[in-house]
């Protein structure tokens, strides 16, 4: 599953001192990562934390304002973009489907950096979008258009076009937002099983730390653009860690499932009470206005 | 675990559905292969024929009626009376309608997908403004000569388009941006021709007007010529665009993360778009919502996820022949400017397709 550190290169993919921003705006202060190889790793953190823009620049969707991030040791702003395709896929978190397209039509596009203007499908292609619409249960739905699905179905319909791009590594940013409960289970599902039966590496942003919890090899928190911990969600996932990330005081239990560290959140607020439900409510409307701002 | 519910709906007997995305048909050449949308294709056949019939019926019809079979023999080139009336008189004029269709039709085509924005053509972000303002002032200036004017306005049209491109640019090219920039210069390059067609004598003016319409009166094998020779040599280009247009679709992150250069298919895409319009404006002025319309009918008419440019090509010729042929005998003896009637023949059938259309008024 994961490479063995004596053979082969654990991390294919790493940041280096990497710093990101927009404009003038500085979100990602010189983040040092590794993403292991054949791993699910999972980057968590409050809202404005950084951890979609690291994403993003991991997928080099952002160009970084200082430091690297190598694919295989090299800077990804010196491989040809298409290159960078084939050993990378990226779902960003609102993908927008052409109008009209049907379910094949869309995934088979995932098959663009194995295609040329002169080959436009091959046998591989046929092969590897067959396989990844039958992973992700959508192959019944071929020939329907994608605007008429469900949000469940729409959401295994672009991670199958991800995995019809075929790449060792494969970027998830937030794939759950939108989904009612029982769809998200789905997709984090799906996504741990590309895991562990094809040695995928999975890099997936969310937003819900329980799940982070429950499904990440090794679990990334971010707070305002530095990382605050990382490691196996047993040696993360603390009462301390989540006040010192998201502000909150809360009780660390086993999940009564899994066994993966799960997080409930205690003192609850109480009329007359100024305490932490004051300070968590002025916090929510300060990363308001810091995500919306252009 | 939580694998166990995988177990549970674990798939029966593999649906074996459609895999070569559904609706295309597959070309092999040697070791090359193509993918070719079958509704397209079907679409375009039909349009062809239909494109046959008009330019028939545009060669029949005229002052004096001249029957198919007439018109057939002038143009397999056998002996005929009519030789004057069809090959001379009217043949040249409808090849230039149907070569400005064409084109028409393929750069509204790219340059609606590039903008992402239905309502993007060249007469609405500002292309055929550039084109109008330098070629009437030219005119009020006393270049009147249609040797050449057509070269100043696709001058006119390609420095307003890059002007566009230019102030739309901010680290990257933002689809909305584009075309708002777009429309204010096309208002203010408006202003600027009316200013010079108030400065102008009353007759240059009303010359400009009628070139502003457009029209195709007076056009001949020397236009027919050059515009030939350009499309030609942009054919290459429409190729590679027809392929391009596939991945300029998605939204940009999606694009890139699938190894697209995106900035680069986009100004390609948006160049040979203006080109293709500048020439299309030169030869017989901004003939109005045919750039605008022709991609949107072609569109649904054939359901692909994309602008399918040989049908909105065939569509653009369809309605700029069409158009001309009412605007030659409507009215007769007087001669409307095509560009009066070709939103008359497009404007109503879109309409009617996007009242029908289950997607409604979406791009």
């Amino acid at each position: 599953m994961s490479s063995d550190p004596a053979t082969g290169p654990v991390t294919r993919l790493r940041a280096a001192s990497l710093s990101l921003g927009y404009e003038d705006r500085t979100v990602v202060h010189e983040l040092d990562l590794a993403i292991p190889d054949g791993r699910v790793t999972v980057i968590v953190g409050p809202n404005a934390c950084g951890k979609s823009t690291t994403l993003r620049a991991l997928g080099r969707l952002l160009k970084p304002k200082g430091g690297a991030v190598l694919l295989d040791g090299a800077e990804l702003a010196r491989i040809p973009t298409k290159k960078i395709a084939q050993s990378i896929g990226l779902l960003p978190q609102t993908p927008v489907a052409p109008e009209a397209i049907t379910v094949a039509d869309l995934v088979s596009r995932g098959r663009q950096p194995h295609q040329a203007w002169w080959k436009q499908w091959s046998a591989d292609d046929e092969r590897a979008v067959t396989a990844a619409m039958e992973r992700t249960d959508v192959a019944a739905l071929a020939e329907r258009p994608v605007d008429a699905l469900s949000g469940g179905q729409r959401q295994r319909v672009w991670i199958a076009m991800a995995l019809a791009q075929e790449t060792d590594l494969l970027l998830l940013d937030e794939p759950t937002t939108y989904l009612d409960i029982s769809h998200q289970v789905e997709v984090l599902d799906l996504v741990r099983q590309l895991n562990r039966e094809q040695g995928r590496t999975v890099v997936v942003v969310l937003h819900d730390l329980n799940q982070a919890a429950r499904y990440a090899d090794h679990l990334v928190a971010m707070k305002e653009g530095l990382v605050v911990a990382e490691g196996t969600p047993d040696e993360v996932v603390t009462a301390e860690l989540v006040r010192e990330v998201f502000g909150l005081e809360s009780v660390v239990v086993p999940d009564p499932v899994t066994g993966s560290p799960l997080v409930v959140p205690g003192a609850p607020w109480t009329p007359g009470e100024g305490g932490p439900g004051a300070g968590g409510a002025a916090e929510a409307v300060e990363d308001a206005s810091f995500s919306s701002a252009p | 675990m939580s694998t166990a519910t995988l177990g549970k709906d674990a798939r029966p007997a593999r649906p074996t559905g459609p895999v070569r995305p559904a609706g295309y048909a597959l070309v092999r050449a040697g070791s090359a292969s193509f993918l070719l949308h079958r509704g397209a294709a079907l679409v375009a056949a039909g349009l062809a024929v239909v494109l046959a019939a008009v330019c028939v019926a545009y060669l029949c019809v005229g002052e004096r009626f001249v029957p198919p079979g007439e018109v057939l023999r002038v143009l397999f080139g056998q002996d005929s009376r009519s030789e004057l009336v069809v090959g001379t008189l009217r043949l040249p004029r409808m090849t230039v309608g149907l070569l400005v269709g064409l084109a028409f039709g393929v750069a509204g085509a790219l340059i609606q997908t590039v903008a992402r924005n239905p309502l993007a053509s060249p007469d609405i972000i500002g292309i055929s403004q550039g084109a109008s303002a330098l070629t009437v002032g030219a005119m009020i200036f006393g270049i009147t000569s249609y040797d050449v004017l057509p070269y100043l306005s696709v001058l006119g049209g390609v420095l307003a388009a890059a002007l566009v491109y230019v102030f739309a640019w901010r680290g990257g090219l933002h689809a909305t941006r584009f075309v708002l920039i777009g429309i204010g210069f096309a208002i203010a390059l408006r202003s600027v021709t009316q200013l010079f067609m108030t400065k102008g004598d009353y007759l240059v003016a009303q010359q400009a007007q009628i070139w502003m319409t457009g029209s195709l009166n007076g056009r001949g094998w020397d236009e027919a010529t050059t515009l030939g020779w350009v499309l030609l040599v942009l054919l290459p280009g429409v190729a590679w665009a027809a392929r391009a247009q596939r991945t300029a679709a998605m939204d940009d992150d999606t694009a890139v993360a699938l190894g697209v250069r995106l900035g680069r298919v986009r100004l390609g895409l948006v160049a040979l778009g203006v080109v293709l319009a500048s020439v299309a404006t030169g030869a017989a002025g901004p003939v109005d919502f045919v750039a605008l319309l022709a991609p949107q009918i072609a569109r649904r008419l054939t359901r692909t996820a994309q602008i399918p440019l040989l049908c909105s090509a065939l569509l653009g010729a369809v309605v700029v022949v069409a158009g001309d042929l009412l605007a030659r005998r409507l009215f007769s003896p007087t001669e409307l400017p095509v560009g009066v009637l070709t939103a008359a023949v497009g404007a109503p059938y879109l309409i009617w397709l996007i009242m029908r259309g289950r997607t409604g008024g979406k791009a």
